[in-house]
């Protein structure tokens, strides 16, 4: 039987949806008009007044907002309300550049807080369960976001932050966690620990993991889903538009609805800025239409995906996401080729090896080279050259079906690959140094 | 059948790589009886014949190495020339097609050893028996 946090919005007629983003939008648009300089001149600039927005049909004509705004408005240039209304600072990672600090009221932090609680309801979870935190605490939105939701569910708390693994998997059998909320990395990395201790699946008692702030892949959803014996749920979101808890997946695990009384998504073509219709791959765009502090509209993301109303069998109407196939700023262009490092994560789960692995691109005489390092799985290694060196080969050959270009495939020691607590870092791009 | 077991470690091909792998033998006191290595560009193939097997295994694994442990063929043969390649011969007649070869300290100045990696043990056990090839078991290497 399906759960809901909020019946009423997650199942919502795409009229009566329509009609509170409408509603929503105009007020939006005149709150930042009013009460943000940086808006004020973006929208002038652009010709364009509050007036001229009537409802979301009118979303195409607001200017757009990029990082670099961000970066530049830093830190109280698109704050909308005075700070002795705020009561929280968040920050990104910083780990594309400078960091971007995001303000909340508390209808803010309350609406955040409510979209993980549609989260972790979505995921199965009620007041009986206990639910194990190991994002990190602290600026990083992930431990905050989740835990304020598990709060309003009213679920038992385990406010564990990132790290210390021993730790993590001792409370987690000895106080019972059902629920587990982190990166996906790190979830395969408690997964990998616990079957290091002798332990299996059935000396836990976790039912579900809520996974995401990076990109993963439907392969590494399986491989967790069976190391730690559990149900894992994709949770996409930004610092910028307020954390994870803007989209959820649910029980049919196919994409993510996008909560959208909040935030409404929009896909465009991330060369033109065109908006694309539904179905089409671009580059995801929100605009908050309820926060109070910091209301990004028409925020570029650089998350790469595709949305689908498709009718969903949770029977939530709410608009569903694709997992982002990467960010436009994670594609690495080799020779002219889009590479993800999620396709080459695909490939490695398929052929049997851990998801870690480091990506290096370099060039050499004007030649653009790929160089995958990738951890050998002990089960197969033999002790003849000729049978490792044709390992080597043939996960060669499957990449370079999977990303149309040749990498060199480099087998190391299993576990020699540094294990994130956090965002993991898969990709070292040295071009940068020579340019 | 007097199959020896040999323990295959994979090394990748980095300053310091082989001798972290050997200290972790050092400080266990296991002592290598006969050893190889194969390379290639990113990793070697560190193959031992050792004292204790069991251990070794167990101390590698601990430490995150990748191991196999393989049957081999050990032999001593008189250290004259002609005598390997009587030995391959042997085998080569029996279509018994060798992986690699090594050769170590054998019981005596006389004598040489040698490990061989074939396809069929078994047909080489009985084709080496067949012509009065000495073979040697892990007892008799440990003990060496």
């Amino acid at each position: 039987m399906e759960k809901y946090w909020n019946k009423e919005i997650e199942c919502a007629s795409r009229e009566d949806m329509k009609k509170l983003q409408d509603e929503r939008l105009v007020a939006q648009v005149k709150h930042v008009y009013e009460n943000v300089k940086y808006y004020r001149d973006l929208m002038d600039e652009k010709g364009v007044k509050p007036e001229d927005i009537k409802g979301t049909d009118d979303l195409y004509k607001l200017p757009f907002l990029s990082k670099a705004d961000l970066r530049e408005a830093y830190p109280y240039g698109l704050l909308a309300k005075p700070l002795n209304e705020c009561v929280r600072i968040q920050s990104t990672s910083g780990t594309t550049g400078k960091r971007v600090v995001a303000f909340y009221t508390q209808n803010d932090v309350d609406m955040w807080e409510d979209c993980c609680a549609r989260a972790i309801t979505a995921a199965g979870g009620t007041s009986d369960d206990v639910v194990q935190v190991a994002y990190g605490y602290g600026l990083f939105t992930g431990g905050a976001g989740l835990h304020g939701g598990s709060h309003k569910v009213g679920s038992l708390t385990l406010p564990m932050s990132s790290g210390n693994t021993d730790r993590q998997i001792q409370f987690m059998r000895d106080l019972g966690a059902t629920i587990l909320c982190c990166t996906p990395s790190y979830a395969a990395y408690i997964g990998e620990t616990l079957h290091e201790m002798g332990l299996t699946p059935d000396d836990i008692q976790l039912k579900a993991g809520i996974f995401g702030a990076e990109p993963w892949t439907e392969e590494m959803r399986r491989s967790i889903e069976k190391s730690l014996g559990i149900k894992a749920y994709d949770i996409y979101g930004l610092t910028e538009s307020s954390g994870p808890g803007v989209a959820f997946e649910c029980s049919e695990q196919s994409g993510m609805h996008i909560n959208e009384d909040n935030f409404i998504p929009e896909i465009i073509d991330p060369e033109t800025g065109e908006v694309l219709p539904e179905g089409e791959v671009g580059e995801l765009v929100f605009s908050s239409i309820t926060k109070e502090a910091f209301p990004l509209l028409r925020y570029r993301t650089r998350d790469l995906c595709v949305l689908s109303r498709k009718k969903c069998s949770c029977g939530r109407t709410l608009i569903k996401m694709a997992k982002p196939m990467g960010r436009s700023d994670d594609m690495l262009i080799i020779r002219g080729v889009n590479v993800f490092p999620s396709q080459i994560e695909t490939v490695l789960i398929e052929q049997g090896y851990s998801p870690n692995y480091l990506i290096e691109v370099d060039r050499v005489n004007n030649t653009d080279t790929l160089d995958v390092s990738v951890e050998m799985n002990p089960d197969q290694f033999s002790d003849k050259v000729k049978d490792m060196q044709k390992l080597e080969r043939d996960l060669a050959e499957a990449m370079k079906t999977m990303l149309g270009i040749n990498p060199k495939v480099h087998l190391v020691s299993p576990k020699s690959i540094t294990r994130s607590e956090g965002k993991a870092v898969r990709v070292i791009d040295r071009r940068k140094l020579h340019d | 059948m007097s199959n020896v077991r040999q323990i295959s470690v994979f090394v990748e091909n980095k300053p310091n790589k082989l001798a972290e792998a050997m200290k972790l033998l050092k400080n266990s006191k296991i002592n290598i009886r006969a050893m190889a290595l194969a390379d290639t560009k990113d990793f070697g193939i560190l193959r031992l014949i050792v004292n204790d097997t069991e251990k070794t295994v167990d101390i590698l694994k601990d430490a995150s190495y990748a191991v196999t442990v393989t049957e081999i063929v050990a032999i001593s043969i008189p250290d004259s020339p002609g005598q390997l390649s009587r030995v391959l011969d042997i085998l080569g007649e029996k279509g018994v097609n060798l992986e690699y070869l090594y050769a170590f300290i054998g019981k005596s100045d006389k004598s040489v050893s040698f490990v061989i990696r074939v396809d069929d043990n078994d047909n080489a056990y009985a084709a080496l028996t067949e012509a009065g090839i000495i073979q040697l078991t892990e007892n008799d290497i440990a003990e060496m």
